[in-house]
């Protein structure tokens, strides 16, 4: 009997049957090349499909040519898009899963940037992130909204899908129709919410028609858009039934959220407690007939099973976590399930690089988002190689170089393997962080890396052992800024994280990294008692925490636990006191504070003493990581990785 | 002066009027298209004398944005753009911007000098042994041999705003202990000279930055003025940029135009060669003062040409160009989105090849209800193609919302357009009705088309509208301006009113002001102006309620609220559209479709006129 019975077992789900309750939901990748799917996308899904995934949808297939919020959209209303459609189904059916399409119209959440053409929405409300007043849709128009759906259902079945999903819940035309945030027409599709829910009733039958019965139709729902004024719970579950009741619709898949304005409660960081969207599809689910399916950071087959268990869905989406990890499901169902490299629900390279129009990634999976890159073939001959540093860097070099059948010895002079992420997770809100290190030292493990630790490398020695290549990774030192003199209490993040300093009383922490350095140092400090102000000369602290949807959720502690925050200023000197005084730069005045302690967030070194050593060796030597450059975990990881591979 | 021919090393360039090297996202891939040749061939046939093309990275561990050309990949795009642009001179723009790159793309650590971190990107990048200092200079080297086989004139060196070359320049980038620490010229030196050697007879131009805005250790007028009679290049631009200096290279309107003539004058009575002024030129008289008094022997007028592509054919036929108005809103896509190069005014450009001209020989009555941009822009296009156009307009001026707009603190170039799009009108025979309110009994009995381009009104909230308090009318006491969109129009109304001495917040739901303004560059520059100006920025914070000389805000996360002084409550928000005459299936365009920028009201309005002609 499989540990995860509820989780592995079949479904129906209207004409498909789906071998487990795993769906791969739909998210953005932008992987589109030119409006079209592309080969990246074809082995993106695959990967997931060979890796035991019940159902996979894709990313949103555009509807209609007044749609285009972001530039690697695929256009699905373009016929040119079907021979890339079955590049992508032919891929995942060879491995018996079923996939759907998404179909979108994003109406008002959208600008005209790349359309050049007025936004469509149910009525002139600008979208709270893209701020252009869109055009209220003419009756005439809707029709076209209509039709695009169905245009775009048609190329689908003959790109070899076996069926679609209507997004129609963060970021959709549906959906703003649905609102009555951004719906205040007051002709039949505005008011009550038989009204309001017409274009979506009409795009259902539409679709429907164009499907016939051989293909399986879902509707994603918003149960909560979070936002004043918006869709709650209540009306989300009328809706589910108004749409149970047409007969045509064979799932329903639920969200929380509007993309434009609440997109950290979709996305959620690691901040967010897991399964905090189950009251949707937990409410839904009572009042219809059809299957439902939960989201919200599902990144283990326990929690998924548990929910599935608990009666609050009948599929659950695992999205990052088979971004993470393609292999979920084979190795929930192998019994390898601790073998599963977990998400972090960091956001640093999948919803992170989204916002920012490049492709989707993973920091701990350097595969992912390369999938149709293939790798030269494992080596013939094993090398011996010798990795110094066991941080990510020298682990995932590690991994991959064993993985590629050579012989690795990694050396690490503390008495535990993973550098500074232990001390990043360290921090109680990070602590799913520490995951990264989990999963590669578990991989280290089962590939047989020689693992020494406690072992501080030296050049000599390594010159001695003359391996057939090195590879540093001796990671990086904090360093004191110029303007801290030599006081004692003016001390790094790493000293407070690594428990050589422990400030007390009022304590100023200066970020000039904009990342979770600062904002968790000053959570942690303050939740010890001390009185904690943050400062920057960025114009907004922690302001990289926007992009992995952190600044909220920062900003609500923060303020909770009385952290003070100060931008636009520049440490020009601390002297005993503590006195710091900071510059004001935009208008050149300075700031003075009197604290018992400062607490630096500031640039590290790279420790590069080895590799000044070593370089011009016998065997090639090759650094990775922060001994490079000092960066984040992904760049440590996609180095380490390149290394190994290129040996 | 300006569009006579002038010599530049072994080549003459038909006109003193250069178009500098931009980023204009019409790349495929990492390759120049047949979109940039498109765009190039419009400004060469309208008479530019030095086109310099896209900056293109001399080696693959750089690759700053996206759509930046790799010169590796360059050859073919560069040799059609070439083909395509005679007589002009075609420079073939290279460069590596070290560490103001991004990882982003190339997955690998930056390069640069030193350990420094950018100041904007905050991203620490590696620093450069031995090793990539060689691989550079060869980069550089194998470029340029690549750019004048592909038929270039020959290159321009980048050490200018985003630029390698500038950070081992500059004393806050390079901190070298070596060589290239003690003498930061020297890479510079080397390049130049590797450049020299591998292009022959060709031109070797050099953009410079002669002031990085950083007295305290970075380059400065004084250290470059030294620097620039040792340099042996065919060609300079002087250029003010750096790390700190963030929008100083091509701002918007407020910076005065031809900004650099002193630093440029200067640099020119040391340069061994033909000197170049940059930095918003947009109007032919201060070009042509720039040449008389000696400050240069040619001016870059890129935004210039971005909005008018054929501006020296027009200066030469003694034609008013369409004025660039500095605005920066269309044509600054250094934007993750990769937004492609355009102009408000002139959205055709970037578009060429989507785009039709205006041609035809059309007849026939049109009536445009309503002159501002949309509305101008559309009888502009009618006239063109042979149409008998007449404006109504209900107001005593032409211009609609752009009048009032250009009222607002730095915004007053943007009259400029309406103004010559009026002119236009008139010199192409444009009927103009002004002070007449339009109603649907004359539009009944008008027998030609309509077209409605009647433009927006404000919201009720209750407060005094933007336009108003643009045109001043607005009662005594602290004002808070209140900005949910966060583009250049609540900014220009806090200065404007600053400026008048007044109590001013602005309050919007933002982290920073002017969060749409990333685009134009005036995002920080503009935090910095008000907060100069003793405007206090009420941030994270929504207007609940104003009444009785205060308001109420609300934190946006927390839900913590306070109360601020407010006798007058400015809403900067979304406007309506004016829909009063519209019926079904009528022609319309800009803000009486939705009220949004000039660029939708000049881009529909001759959309509109072009489907009336077809």
């Amino acid at each position: 009997m499989s540990r995860y019975p509820h989780l592995l077992s079949p479904l129906r789900l209207g004409p498909l049957t789906l071998k487990n309750r795993v769906v791969f939901s739909a998210h953005l990748t932008n992987y589109a090349h030119n409006g079209k799917p592309s080969e990246q996308h074809a082995a993106y899904y695959a990967a997931r499909a060979a890796g035991g995934a019940g159902l996979i949808i894709t990313e949103e297939h555009s509807t209609h040519v007044t749609d285009w919020p972001y530039e690697k959209l695929i256009h699905g209303f373009d016929p040119a898009v079907v021979p890339g459609y079955r590049r992508i189904t032919e891929a995942v059916h060879a491995h018996g899963v079923p996939i759907l399409a998404q179909l979108n119209h994003n109406g008002g959440q959208a600008s005209s940037m790349f359309s050049r053409l007025p936004v469509w929405a149910p009525s002139p409300i600008p979208d709270p992130l893209f701020r252009e007043v869109p055009k209220a849709l003419e009756l005439h128009e809707i029709r076209d909204v209509v039709d695009g759906y169905a245009l775009v259902a048609e190329h689908c079945v003959a790109g070899g899908f076996d069926g679609v999903e209507l997004q129609c819940s963060h970021s959709s035309i549906v959906r703003g129709f649905l609102s009555p945030a951004t719906n205040v027409r007051t002709d039949a599709y505005g008011g009550v919410l038989e009204n309001r829910a017409r274009l979506l009733l009409e795009i259902v039958a539409a679709v429907r028609s164009v499907l016939g019965p051989s293909k399986a139709l879902g509707v994603r729902l918003c149960g909560d858009e979070l936002i004043e004024g918006g869709t709650t719970i209540e009306e989300a579950v009328a809706v589910a039934q108004l749409v149970d009741a047409t007969g045509q619709v064979d799932y329903i898949n639920t969200s929380i959220g509007v993309a434009t304005a609440t997109l950290y409660m979709i996305e959620a960081s690691m901040q967010v407690p897991p399964g905090y969207a189950m009251f949707i599809p937990s409410a839904i689910r009572e009042a219809v007939s059809i299957p439902v399916v939960g989201v919200g950071r599902f990144k283990d087959p326990t929690q998924a099973e548990r929910a599935l268990a608990a009666g609050q869905a009948d599929l659950i989406g695992v999205v990052r976590g088979q971004i993470a990890d393609p292999d979920f499901v084979r190795k929930a169902r192998s019994g390898h399930a601790q073998d599963i490299r977990t998400c972090l629900s960091c956001n640093q390279e999948c919803v992170g690089r989204m916002g920012l129009n490049r492709w989707l990634g993973c920091i701990e999976n350097p595969r992912t988002g390369r999938e149709s890159v293939v790798l030269p073939m494992p080596v013939r001959r094993a090398q011996r190689v010798l990795v110094v540093g066991g941080g990510p860097a020298g682990l995932q070099a590690a991994v991959t170089a064993a993985e590629r059948g050579h012989q690795v010895t990694l050396l690490e002079k503390a008495d535990r393997l993973g550098g500074q992420v232990p001390v990043a997770a360290s921090v109680p809100s990070r602590a799913e962080f520490l995951d990264i290190t989990r999963n590669l030292v578990g991989a280290a493990q089962r590939v047989g890396v020689d693992v020494k630790l406690l072992h501080e490398a030296t050049a000599e020695e390594v010159l001695t052992e003359a391996p057939d290549a090195v590879i540093l990774a001796t990671g990086a030192v904090p360093q004191k800024p110029w303007w801290a003199g030599d006081l004692t209490q003016v001390v790094d993040v790493r000293d407070v994280l690594e428990g050589r300093a422990a400030p007390r009383g009022r304590v100023l922490v200066v970020d000039e990294l904009g990342f979770h350095q600062a904002t968790s140092v000053a959570e942690l400090l303050a939740d010890r008692g001390c009185q904690v102000e943050v400062a920057t000369p960025g114009m907004v602290v922690g302001q990289d925490l926007g992009i992995t949807l952190d600044l909220e959720t920062w900003n609500v502690k923060a303020e909770a636990k009385g952290i003070a925050q100060l931008t636009d200023v520049v440490p020009m000197a601390a002297v005993e006191g503590i006195t710091v005084t900071l510059q004001h730069h935009p208008t050149g005045t300075d700031v003075s504070r009197n604290v018992d302690w400062v607490v630096c967030a500031v640039q590290q070194r790279a420790d590069d003493a080895l590799w000044q050593a070593l370089k011009g060796s016998p065997f090639p030597v090759h650094r990775v990581g922060d001994c490079v450059a000092p960066r984040r975990a992904h760049a440590a990881v996609v180095e380490g990785h390149r290394v190994a591979v290129s040996l | 002066m300006l569009t006579e021919p002038f010599p530049i090393g072994t080549r003459a360039a038909p006109s003193r009027v250069l178009f500098g090297p931009h980023e204009t996202n019409l790349g495929r891939d990492r390759s120049l298209s047949d979109r940039h040749v498109a765009y190039y061939r419009e400004r060469a046939a309208g008479g530019c004398g030095v086109i310099v093309t896209e900056t293109a990275s001399v080696h693959p561990s750089d690759w700053p944005y996206e759509r930046a050309p790799l010169a590796a990949d360059c050859g073919p795009g560069w040799a059609a753009v070439v083909a395509a642009c005679a007589p002009a001179l075609v420079l073939a723009s290279l460069g590596h911007a070290g560490g103001q790159g991004s990882s982003a793309y190339s997955q690998q650590a930056l390069w640069a000098p030193s350990a420094v971190a950018d100041a904007v990107s905050r991203e620490l990048p590696m620093v450069m042994e031995d090793t990539e200092i060689a691989l550079l200079t060869a980069g550089f080297a194998s470029a340029a041999r690549l750019a004048v086989q592909a038929g270039c004139a020959g290159v321009e060196i980048e050490a200018g705003d985003r630029s390698l070359l500038r950070q081992f320049l500059s004393g806050i980038t390079n901190q070298r202990p070596d060589d290239y620490g003690s003498d930061k010229a020297r890479l510079l030196r080397e390049v130049v000279a590797a450049v020299r050697e591998a292009v022959g007879d060709g031109v070797v131009a050099l953009r410079l930055s002669c002031d990085e805005l950083a007295p305290w250790a970075g380059v400065t007028p004084e250290h470059a003025l030294e620097l620039v009679p040792t340099l042996d290049v065919d060609l300079l631009t002087v250029v003010r940029a750096g790390p700190y200096a963030g929008s100083a290279y091509r701002p918007d309107a407020h910076a005065p135009e031809g900004f650099n003539r002193e630093l440029c004058a200067a640099a020119r009575k040391v340069a061994r060669c033909p000197v170049v002024l940059q930095g918003s030129v947009v109007s032919a008289a201060v070009a042509t003062a720039a040449l008389e008094e000696g400050v240069a022997d040619l001016v870059e007028m890129t935004r210039a040409q971005i909005a008018e592509p054929a501006l020296v054919v027009k200066l030469r036929a003694g034609l008013a160009p369409r004025p660039c108005v500095l605005c920066n809103q269309a044509c600054r896509v250094r934007d993750a989105r990769n937004p492609i190069v355009s102009c408000i005014g002139e959205p055709r450009s970037g578009h060429e090849l989507d785009d039709p001209q205006v041609t035809g020989h059309a007849s026939g009555e049109v009536l445009v209800v309503g002159g501002g941009p949309a509305g101008l822009e559309c009888a502009r296009v009618l006239a063109q193609q042979g149409f008998s156009v007449e404006i109504r307009e209900a107001a005593e001026v032409l211009g609609g919302a752009v009048r009032d707009a250009a009222r607002g603190a730095g915004r007053q170039r943007l009259a400029d357009l309406v103004d010559w799009l009026a002119a236009e009108c008139d010199r192409l025979g444009v009927k103009v009705v002004l002070g007449h309110a339009v109603d649907r009994g004359e539009l009944s009995t008008y027998p030609g088309r309509v077209v409605l381009t009647t433009g927006s009104r404000p919201r009720e909230t209750g407060h005094v509208d933007s336009r108003a308090a643009l045109r001043g009318e607005l009662p005594e006491g602290p004002v808070l301006v209140h900005d949910p969109v966060g583009g250049p129009v609540g900014v220009s109304v806090a200065e404007m009113l600053a400026a008048e001495g007044r109590e001013v917040r602005v309050v919007t739901q933002d982290p920073i002001v002017g969060t749409l303004l990333s685009l134009t560059g005036d995002l920080a520059d503009c935090n910095t102006r008000l907060q100069q100006l003793g405007v206090r920025r009420e941030l994270k914070a929504l207007l609940r309620k104003a009444s009785g000389g205060t308001a109420l805000l609300e934190d946006v996360w927390t839900g913590a609220s306070r109360t601020v002084p407010a006798a007058v409550v400015v809403d900067c928000g979304p406007r309506l559209p004016e829909e009063g005459l519209y019926e079904t299936g009528m022609l319309r365009a800009g803000d009486c479709v939705a009220p949004r920028t000039v660029l939708e009201a000049v881009l529909e309005g001759r959309r509109v006129a072009l489907g009336i002609g077809a």
